[in-house]
Parts: structure tokens; sequence; C-alpha cells
């Protein structure tokens, strides 16, 4: 009797977590946790992430209980398809990646990203990831305004073949479940031929300069070269006109520059092919490259995200439809 | 010359426009019916205005969603085009065109004083997704107008300027109905453009969602609509509360249309 009591207990409480006069009170939470999203990023999960719980506490107890829905497919399936949505946002918070890398003309992804943010249960396979750049070109409209971006890679698809192809725009490369986006945060890349004094083979190397065009009149950084302990400062110095606001243009290299290189009071101007000797090696400035930044993606909760929500809308057009069709709105 | 053209085509419109809204008004005030006219100069406004925008596509080399002058241009001709087709198959909603083309007049005025410049393509507008979004995105908007009108005049009927003037419409439980079956289509349209929305922002940005304003504001829009569906079926609220409702609605969709391209330039532009 006692335990017959019990579970009429819990079926009723179930039943009240899903009255139908809960879901605008739960609605109006998730409002309220979507502006407060909106004004603190920090605050930005939880805020959303308890009435979301709440919604699909709701629909789960009202699937349950309430006989509407059992009688009624379509209304049944949009309301499962939106728990679905919910579980799997919540997965895709947990298990995803993004990421930020730049590479220099022809230097090969090292699965070492600049930039990265990702959930707790992340287990993607970065090391798999193999490309390298080839070279890229951004044509811009008047107004230094990015039109297009190609570039030009090279990769080892899934099956270890070597691949070659363009993307950019919105043609990202995908491999193991991870997709890489050209971007227009790119510049020049001065490159070296760095002779450490103690001997070992030469190391080929580039430095980043910053973004151009965005830091156009900030083309400088400093910088260490690999194992040694003297700083230096650098900076690209060029007087020709890469972007033309005026016209359509394309970003390219300086056709006419030279290199400020800085240690302490000494100063040297290199041209391509010149070197500098530093207390712990020698410094040979090879040239200018670009180098291109790229945003990395990971979320293999997408398209079963899309799938869940195409059911749902599906699912409540269907129920309005047949539920509009049965009765005309004036009778 | 093209230029030209689409110009006065599109004065042509707007004239045009302004004689069905002004007609429609007379209308209700002096208790006539002139239905057909104001149908017949919606129609050919329709044309002409659709002429404007094929010539200024041709001209700049993309549609019209570039910035403020190109929004409010097509929005225009989807809420009249919208608003015409429910004009034409609901007969018993035709006084509504009162309320509803005074909203037109306001975007109207407000083309007239944006800045017509052509604009640049953005690297990420290149989709189909893009085309599909905009076009839910439109659906939704005119969905809700035209339920902004019944309400209106579920409202106005409460107040002393309705002197019977709207008496031979439906009653207000009716219209509360067909209000309730618009904003259900609407709930259907917003919510296949936030999908759509997230595919295009998914492959332009490279994540499909991000809390940018311009989601922010379409997402509680979004909320706000299911809101008063669900109040609307859990409380039964009367048609004078859901005709509120409706209005708050249409307030949170035009803000995230016209209003968040003020607070932010981004959305919509990639990571071009």
């Amino acid at each position: 009797m006692t335990m017959i009591y019990k579970e009429s207990m819990i079926w009723t409480g179930i039943s009240k977590l899903g009255s139908l006069k809960l879901t605008p009170v739960i609605l109006a939470l998730v409002g309220i946790g979507a502006a407060i999203s909106y004004r603190n990023e920090g605050t930005t999960t939880w805020a959303m992430a308890l009435p979301l719980f709440l919604v699909a506490l709701n629909i789960l107890a009202a699937v349950l209980t309430n006989k509407k829905f059992h009688r009624n497919k379509p209304l049944l399936i949009f309301h499962l398809a939106l728990i679905a949505v919910v579980v799997l946002v919540a997965l895709g918070r947990l298990t995803y990646l993004r990421g930020h890398v730049e590479l220099t003309e022809g230097e090969e992804f090292s699965s070492q990203l600049a930039e990265v943010e990702k959930g707790p249960w992340h287990w993607g396979n970065l090391n798999l990831v193999s490309f390298a750049n080839e070279g890229f070109t951004v044509q811009y409209s008047s107004g230094v305004k990015v039109k297009k971006i190609e570039n030009s890679i090279r990769w080892r698809d899934e099956e270890g073949k070597e691949q070659q192809g363009v993307i950019g725009g919105l043609v990202p490369l995908k491999l193991h479940g991870y997709k890489f986006y050209p971007s227009a945060n790119k510049g020049f890349a001065p490159t070296f031929i760095w002779r450490p004094k103690k001997g070992g083979s030469p190391m080929l190397g580039s430095v980043h300069l910053p973004s151009y065009p965005m830091h156009e009149y900030r083309q400088a950084l400093a910088w260490t070269p690999p194992a040694s302990e003297t700083n230096l400062w650098i900076m690209l110095q060029f007087d020709e006109v890469i972007l033309d606001p005026a016209q359509p243009s394309l970003f390219r290299a300086p056709r006419n520059y030279q290199l400020i290189v800085r240690s302490g009071e000494q100063r040297w101007q290199l041209k391509p092919g010149e070197s500098v000797t530093l207390p712990d090696g020698v410094l040979e400035f090879e040239g200018l490259r670009n180098w291109m930044g790229y945003s990395m993606v990971y979320d293999f909760t997408l398209p079963w995200i899309l799938a869940a929500a195409m059911l749902a809308v599906g699912s409540m057009a269907a129920y309005f439809w047949s539920k509009f069709t049965s009765r005309p709105w004036d009778k | 010359m093209t230029a030209g053209l689409e110009l006065q085509a599109l004065w042509a419109a707007l004239v045009l426009y302004v004689l069905a809204g002004s007609t429609a008004i007379f209308g209700v005030v002096l208790r006539r019916k002139p239905e057909r006219m104001v149908l017949a100069f919606l129609i050919i406004g329709l044309v002409l205005h659709t002429i404007t925008i094929g010539l200024r596509w041709e001209r700049v080399g993309h549609g019209p969603y570039i910035n403020m002058y190109e929004m409010l241009l097509s929005n225009i001709w989807s809420l009249i085009l919208i608003y015409s087709i429910a004009y034409w198959r609901l007969p018993a909603i035709r006084a509504t065109a009162a309320l509803v083309m005074p909203i037109i007049f306001m975007l109207m005025g407000w083309l007239l004083m944006s800045n017509p410049y052509d604009g640049n393509e953005p690297n990420t507008y290149h989709t189909i997704w893009m085309f599909i979004h905009i076009g839910f995105a439109k659906v939704f908007l005119g969905t809700v107008l035209v339920a902004v009108g019944i309400s209106g005049i579920i409202l106005l009927r409460q107040g002393r300027f309705s002197g019977g003037r709207f008496a031979r419409m439906p009653d207000d439980k009716k219209l509360d109905e067909l209000s309730f079956r618009l904003m259900a289509i609407g709930l259907i349209f917003e919510s296949l453009m936030l999908i759509t929305g997230a595919i295009w922002a998914q492959d332009a940005l490279g994540r499909y969602w991000n809390w940018d304003p311009l989601e922010t504001w379409a997402f509680l829009t979004w909320i706000f609509v299911a809101f008063s569906l669900h109040l609307r079926l859990a409380y039964k609220t009367t048609p004078r509360t859901s005709s509120y409702m409706i209005i708050v609605v249409f307030v949170l969709a035009f803000l995230t249309f016209f209003g968040v391209p003020f607070v932010t330039p981004a959305p919509h532009q990639g990571i071009g």
C-alpha cells in the first residue's frame, strides 16, 4: 500500500514537472539566461545551461505523463527532437575544440595550436592531421575589404594519400573531424637561416610579423633566435603601397624592402641573402615570405544537431498542419 | 541610365504603396471598402519594386542584403508581398491594411533617408545558405506583420475610435485564432531561419552560434514567440493579452532586423 502511495507521489511530482503551465515560466528563464549571457561573457555557460536543463526536464516529464503526447505522434516527435537538440548541444560543449594556428608559406602543421579553447571531454586526433601551407592569394575590393581568399595546400588524407587543393571562403580543409579555415589574419614572415656558433646543423625559421594590413604601421617584433640568448628587434621597412584603398588590389609581399635588425645599441639593415654575426651565431636573412592564420574547429555533434533540429521543425510543422486543417480559423 | 530607371521605378512603387495605404485608411474612416483598388495599387507597386531590385542587383553585382538601404529595400518588398497574399486570400481581414501600411510607410521613410551606396559583398556571402536564411527570415517577419495588423484591430475595437468601424470583421475570438495560427507559422519559419543561419555561420565563421548581438536578439525573439504560444495554450489568455504579446514579438523582431545592425556591423560578415 505504502509502495503504491510512494509511486503515486513520484508520478504526481513528474506530472507537475511536466505541466504545460510550467513551460512559459521556464522559457522566460531561458530568455533571461540568454540576456545575461549577452551582457556577461563569463557567465554564458551556466546562465544558459540551467534553464536549458529545466527545458529538457519539463519536456521529458510532459512526454512521460501527458496523454496528449501519446496520442499525437508529430507533437511527441517534436518534443523528443527538442530534447535531443539540448542534449547534443551540451555534448558538443563538452567535446568541442576551437583553435588558431599560423603557418608560413611552405610550413607544415605540427599539431601545435597558437590558441586553444576546448571542452573537458575533447578526445580528438589532432596529431593525425597533416597539411602544409603552399601559398595564398587574398583579393581586396576598393576600400581594402576582403573579397576572396584562396589558399593552396597539400595534405595527407585519412588513408594516408598525399592530396593537393585550394581552400578559402566557405571551403575549409576537413581532416579527422577538424575543419581549418584560412582567414584574413595573415602577414609577412621574414625567414632566416640560423647557424649556431657552437656548431650543429643550420636551422631555417621565420618570424611572423603582426597581421597585415590590420597592423600596417607596426611591422616590427622582438625575437630571440633558437637556442640563443641574443634578444633582437626586427622591423620590415618598405615604401610601396601594397593595398590601395582607391582600387581593387591583391595582397603580396613588397618588391623592395629591407629588414632592420637591432640588438642593444647595434643596428643592421639587411637585404635578402645578407647576414649578421651575433655573439652566439650567424643570422642570415633568407628573404620574405607570407604567413597565413587558420581558424580551426572540431565539433562532432554538428550534423546530429542539424538532423534533430530539422526533425523538430518538420514535426512541429506537421502538428500545426493537422491541427489547422482540421478546422477553419473562422468556424 | 540603369540607375535612373531604378530610381524612377522605386519612386513609382513607393507612391503606389502610399496610395494603397491612404486608400485603406480612408476606407476605414469613411466606412467604405475600396479593397480592389488597394490590392491593385499593392500589386502594381510590387511589380515596379521588383524591377527596382532586379536593376540594382544587375548594376551592383550583388543582391539587396549588404547595407541598411538594401535591407530596407528588400524587406519592404517581402513585407508587401506577404501582406498582399494575406490581403488577397483572407478578405475578412482586409481592414488591417489601415494599420499595416503605416508601419510600411515608416520603413519607406527610413529607406529614403538611407545611404544607397553600392557596398561590397563579403567573401562569406557566396553560399546558397545565406539566401535560404534570408528567405525564411522574410517569411517570418511578413507573417508576424499580418498578425500585428489583426492584433491592432482587436485592440482598436476596445477603444472609442473604432465606433463600429470593424464590426463586420470576425469576432475577437476568431481573429485571435487566426493570429495564433500566423504566429505558429512564424515560429516554424523563425526556427528554420535560425537553423539555416547556424549552418551558414558554421561555414562562414567556423562556429554555428556565438551569442553575438544578432544571434542573441534572434534567439530572444524565438523564445518570446514560443513563450507567447505556450502562455496562450496553458493559461487561455484573452485575445487582448495575446494581441499585446504579438506586438511585443514584432517589436523584438523589428529590433533584430533593423536595430542590431546599428549595434554591431560584425554579424554576417564572416572571418574573411
